[in-house]
């Protein structure tokens, strides 16, 4: 599904975000990155979604080698992944539901389905009776469940989310891990990015490790691992 | 482009189009002023080349024969130069009827002043042949091939009129391409910068677009429809101006210069709409289409 061989990516000014980074995410794994901040999570998340090139390496999604698809065909990368920013990336101007049909809308999606769509994927993540609020009235948990909405909105067969819980408090932490959980029963691969130890100790799932960039623990049933 | 990916740009455009409206105004009033300063151009050109027209079929030539010549040589001549392409129209003109014409113009109400002339016609030789020009340019090599027949005692020409003619009529016309040229650039840069500030305005929104996974027509689309429409806006409202104002102006014209007003012939409006609507149209289309596409190129890499 993803697979990662050497990458390294160096952001100007010589920053080594990755270094050497090497693993492989199978079909309907559930598996954390985990490490501290600055240690390149969201630089791997980027990379996987083209939204920044890297120095060097090989990266494969579905077996496409992404870092040579054109800018053009980038959009058809992007369509196999639901992604839950760690900004959330949401338009404030526009109401809950708008911003998840807004994803469906864009992938030339037919009125009808959209409505249908929609609601249920609001009710999933418990945001039906907000939906015509604005998101710059929601908690910042609220705001998360619907970057999450519209992650699953077409579909994906990857879903990548970068501190799902970084903005809950633990017991809504514990509903969005459950969600997650869902959806990667249904068949979804599922990439959590966290600082959380608990859940990720409590989870049991496969955990890879990073540190100053590079990969220090892939462990396929793992804790969360310190940095010292 | 898909037909969704053509409605979903189709709306978004339009919907861009009145929301940022003041560069919308600005936008299209500039090119409103340019595409109504070369709508203006062209009714002149348009007019000014049909006066013309009609101006150069009524300046012609006058061959005038030696004494000894007699109505058959002349007559011959005249079946010559019929054949000619550049001929318009050729009449023989004798001297009973050239003396006619002068007693009428000349001693109209004094025809008692004309008892001595009974039986005498005073122009005797005057009989000449007045030539008419479907293609004026080509009236120096005929004077001059004229000029070398032994009957032409001399030819009557009215070169100094012909060349005002056609200065005038290149000078215009120089004038109106130099005039299109400056306007289209004007308008291609505002057409430009007005897209490049909905792109600004929507630089989050175009992001987040992408990142979600929309195609780049998909981004692109709304802003060249966008430029379009400020394009076939600012095109249409100088034609609408022109149509309802025409008739008007000529109006004014043809009483302002009352002396010349028998030179002074228009075309109708709807003659000149059949031509500057569908002109106006494709150039508010070009010139819309050519703005954005620049920008779009330029400031939305997808
Ligand atoms: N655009 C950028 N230009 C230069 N350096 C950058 C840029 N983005 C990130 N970095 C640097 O790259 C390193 C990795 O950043 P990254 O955002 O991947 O960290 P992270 O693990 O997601 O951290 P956090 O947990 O705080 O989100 C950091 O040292 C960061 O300062
Ligand atoms: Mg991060």
């Amino acid at each position: 599904m993803i697979r990662l061989e050497n990458v390294t990516k160096l952001y100007p000014g010589s920053v080594k975000a990755l270094d050497d980074v090497s693993f492989s995410i199978d079909k309907g794994e559930f598996v954390f990155i985990v490490g501290g901040s600055g240690s390149g999570k969201t630089t791997i998340i980027k990379a996987i979604m083209r939204e920044i090139d890297i120095t060097s390496g090989q990266l494969y999604v579905e077996g496409v080698d992404i870092t040579r698809i054109r800018r053009s065909k980038v959009h058809k990368l992007r369509r196999n992944l639901g992604i839950v920013f760690q900004d959330f990336r949401l338009l404030n101007n526009r109401t809950v539901y708008q911003n998840v049909a807004f994803a469906l809308k864009i992938t030339e999606t037919p009125r009808r389905t959209i409505r249908k769509t929609v609601p249920m994927l609001l009710s999933m993540v418990g945001l039906n009776k907000k939906a015509n609020m604005k998101p710059s009235e929601l908690s910042g948990g609220e705001q998360q469940r619907i970057a999450l909405a519209r992650a699953l909105a077409n579909n994906p067969p990857i879903l990548i989310a970068d501190e799902p819980t970084g903005n809950l408090d633990p017991q809504r932490s514990w509903e969005m891990m459950k969600l997650l959980q869902e959806i990667n029963m249904k068949g979804t691969t599922v990439l959590v990015v966290t600082h959380d130890k608990e859940i990720v100790d409590a989870m049991k799932k496969r955990v890879i490790a990073l540190r100053n960039g590079r990969v220090v623990k892939d462990m396929k049933r793992g804790d969360y691992v310190h940095e010292h | 482009m898909s037909i969704r990916t053509f409605l979903y740009s189709l709306t978004q455009g339009i919907n861009n189009f009145f929301k940022n409206r003041l560069m919308t105004i600005a936008s299209v009033t500039t090119i409103t002023a340019s595409l109504f300063v070369v709508s203006m151009f062209y009714c002149i050109v348009v007019n000014l080349n049909f006066i013309l027209e009609e101006f150069e079929q009524n300046i012609g030539i006058a061959i005038f024969f030696e004494e000894d010549v007699v109505e058959n040589e002349i007559l011959t001549l005249k079946n010559q130069l019929e054949a000619r392409d550049e001929v318009f129209e050729i009449n023989y003109i004798s001297e009973e009827d050239a003396w006619k014409t002068f007693k009428e113009e000349y001693f109209k109400g004094r025809e008692d002043l004309l008892k001595g002339f009974d039986n005498d016609n005073p122009l005797k030789g005057s009989a000449s042949l007045q030539v008419l020009f479907s293609d004026i340019s080509q009236q120096k090599v005929l004077v001059g091939l004229l000029q070398e027949e032994e009957i032409v005692r001399f030819v009557r020409e009215s070169q100094e009129v012909t060349d005002i003619v056609q200065n005038v009529n290149s000078l215009v016309t120089y004038t109106s391409v130099v005039l299109i040229v400056i306007l289209s650039i004007i308008s291609l840069f505002i057409i430009s910068n007005t897209i490049r500030l909905a792109i600004a305005i929507r630089k989050r929104e175009i992001r987040i677009m992408r990142y979600i996974g929309a195609k780049s027509s998909m981004v692109r689309g709304p802003f060249l429809v966008e430029g379009i429409i400020i394009g076939l806006v600012g095109a249409t409202i100088p034609v609408i101006v022109i149509y309802f104002f025409y008739d008007n102006v000529i109006q004014k014209i043809s009483t302002e210069f009352f002396l010349l007003r028998d030179f002074l012939v228009f075309l109708p409006v709807e003659i000149i709409m059949a031509q500057l609507l569908p002109i106006s149209l494709i150039a508010g289309v070009v010139l819309g289409y050519l703005g954005s596409r620049v920008t779009v190129g330029r400031y939305l890499k997808v």
